[in-house]
């Protein structure tokens, strides 16, 4: 394996990893209220 | 809070201006389907249908759906981060370069300028235009965003910032050129790699254009127009990334059974189906927000315009996936399918969309009820039959046209004549001239709509009225 494909392996490696902690964050129970308040302000009136 | 005093102005030239640019798009597009059906209805050199074809695509895009995104990004932008523009000027600026750019274009393509790159096709002049437009707007709703005072980001904020890094690093790139004169330019690539450059452009630019936009407007306009909120903030969020970190790598699938190296287009395949998961996560976002609101599809002509859109979002993200699967795409690509997919995405969902989002608009920024709820409604359904008289018959004409293009006699010949494959066609075509009127008529009469409604005597909206209902 040439430093380019072992680049482009570890960039790819390093965008599943920063995905999965986005999804661990968004859907964390510790988080759930926060996560979910932006959707009640569209209520309010523009 | 105290409400800060917000920029409508800008939202209502924008509105103005799409509304032009739409009804443009929409009658060349008839006019070039008729050219199909007739060609002496060619009238050359500035009236073919090789001149009007870009015309058609670059003002629906660009003049109709970026003028669309422009109005209701400067709208949204101000209410989400509960902050004025950060600059006004820089708007007004925005608006007016925005109308030469577009007219910039259709004039060079008149006159038979072209890359001849599909969907970017305006030389290099009118490409440093779009850039100073893209980077004006991107700045304008970034500070805006920056200077926020809600210091959590709704949903639509993301998919708003993904569209303008998205949109101003897929056309930096595609549009890397050498000039030659002032007119013409040739492309910074060579061969496969010009091509898989630019359609990774071109499907991105369905991602950053037709896709990121459009479900920015969905998030906010449909829990504004039922008065509950979305069902899931949380699965919006996820569903943003996933689709942010699979788009990106699927342009290829637009370039299967080509030179292109084999591993780039299986790359391609791979991820178009797995794009199928974030899009569904939208559209399932969308219905469950509907839960024990169903029955607004039938008071609220807005929920009708969102929900249909978002349907039609969902049928498109299912059958664009399954498009790119190489077995499939070797039968349906070239033939008349794939315009009838590329109008479900634009006639159907982002259309649907952007008229839900200008009905609200204008009753929000003139301070009036709509003038006709019926027109509405009608309106409504002379979008949704004339989208399904397109889209229907000219899928059928793909799978006739493939099928008769496969067709061969026991010697190995082929059974049909290119000519007689085109004959066949005529029916399906003269179903898509008609389709193109009657949607051309919904649009005439959802013009007439919003002209009565912004020109009639003030009157504050009914709040059943300014959500849609009435």
């Amino acid at each position: 394996m040439d430093w380019a494909s072992i680049l482009y392996l570890g960039i790819t490696f390093g965008l599943f990893v920063i995905f999965a902690l986005i999804v661990v964050r968004t859907y964390s129970r510790k988080r759930k209220d926060e996560n979910e308040v932006a959707k009640f302000r569209m209520l309010d009136d523009d | 809070m105290e409400n800060p005093s917000y920029n409508t102005d800008i939202v209502r030239s924008f509105v103005t201006w799409s509304l032009v640019w739409g009804l443009v798009a929409v009658l060349v597009g008839v006019i070039v389907s008729f050219q199909m059906i007739n060609p002496d209805l060619n009238f050359g050199p500035y009236l073919t249908f090789g001149r009007l074809r870009p015309i058609h695509t670059n003002a629906g895009i660009y003049g109709w759906g970026v003028g669309t995104i422009f109005a209701t990004f400067l709208y949204m932008v101000q209410r989400l981060c509960k902050q004025p523009l950060w600059s006004d000027k820089l708007a007004k600026f925005q608006l007016w370069f925005f109308n030469a750019t577009i007219i910039a274009s259709a004039v060079t393509l008149l006159l038979g300028y072209t890359t001849s790159k599909e969907y970017h096709e305006m030389e290099w002049p009118i490409d440093i235009m779009v850039v100073i437009l893209w980077v004006v707007f991107a700045v304008n709703i970034i500070m805006t965003i920056i200077n926020r005072k809600e210091e959590q980001m709704y949903i639509s904020l993301w998919y708003m910032m993904a569209a303008l890094i998205g949109v101003a690093i897929l056309y930096l790139v595609n549009a890397a050129a050498v000039p030659a004169s002032l007119f013409k330019s040739y492309s910074a690539y060579a061969g496969t790699n010009d091509a898989n450059v630019h359609w990774w452009f071109g499907h991105n630019a369905v991602a950053m254009a037709l896709t990121a936009p459009p479900l920015a407007m969905f998030y906010y306009f449909l829990p504004k127009s039922t008065g509950v909120p979305i069902y899931s903030h949380r699965l919006s969020i996820i569903a943003f990334w996933s689709l942010i970190f699979m788009y990106l790598w699927t342009g290829a699938h637009h370039l299967l059974w080509t030179p292109v190296p084999d591993w780039v287009q299986t790359l391609a395949m791979a991820f178009s189906i797995m794009l199928i998961a974030p899009s569904w996560g939208s559209v399932i976002n969308g219905y469950l927000s509907m839960n024990g609101q169903w029955h607004q599809m039938k008071e609220n002509y807005l929920v009708k315009f969102l929900i249909l859109g978002i349907t039609f979002y969902g049928l498109q993200t299912l059958q664009g996936p399954m498009q790119s699967i190489r077995s499939f795409s070797a039968f349906i690509h070239y033939t008349d399918w794939v315009p009838a997919h590329i109008h479900m995405g634009t006639m159907g969902w982002v259309s649907m969309i952007s008229y839900a989002c200008i009905y609200y608009l204008v009753t929000r920024i003139s301070g009036r009820d709509l003038y006709s709820v019926p027109l509405a409604n009608l309106h409504f359904w002379l979008a949704l039959v004339g989208q399904l008289l397109w889209t229907v018959p000219l899928w059928v004409a793909g799978v006739l046209q493939a099928g008769m293009w496969n067709a061969m006699n026991e010697d190995g010949s082929l059974t049909y004549t290119f000519m007689e494959t085109m004959v066949e066609m005529y029916p399906f075509w003269w179903a898509r001239g008609i389709a193109g009127v009657i949607f051309m008529i919904g649009v005439l009469i959802f013009i007439y709509n919003i002209y009565m409604t912004v020109r009639k005597k003030e009157s504050a909206p009914s709040t059943a009225t300014a959500e849609g209902r009435a």
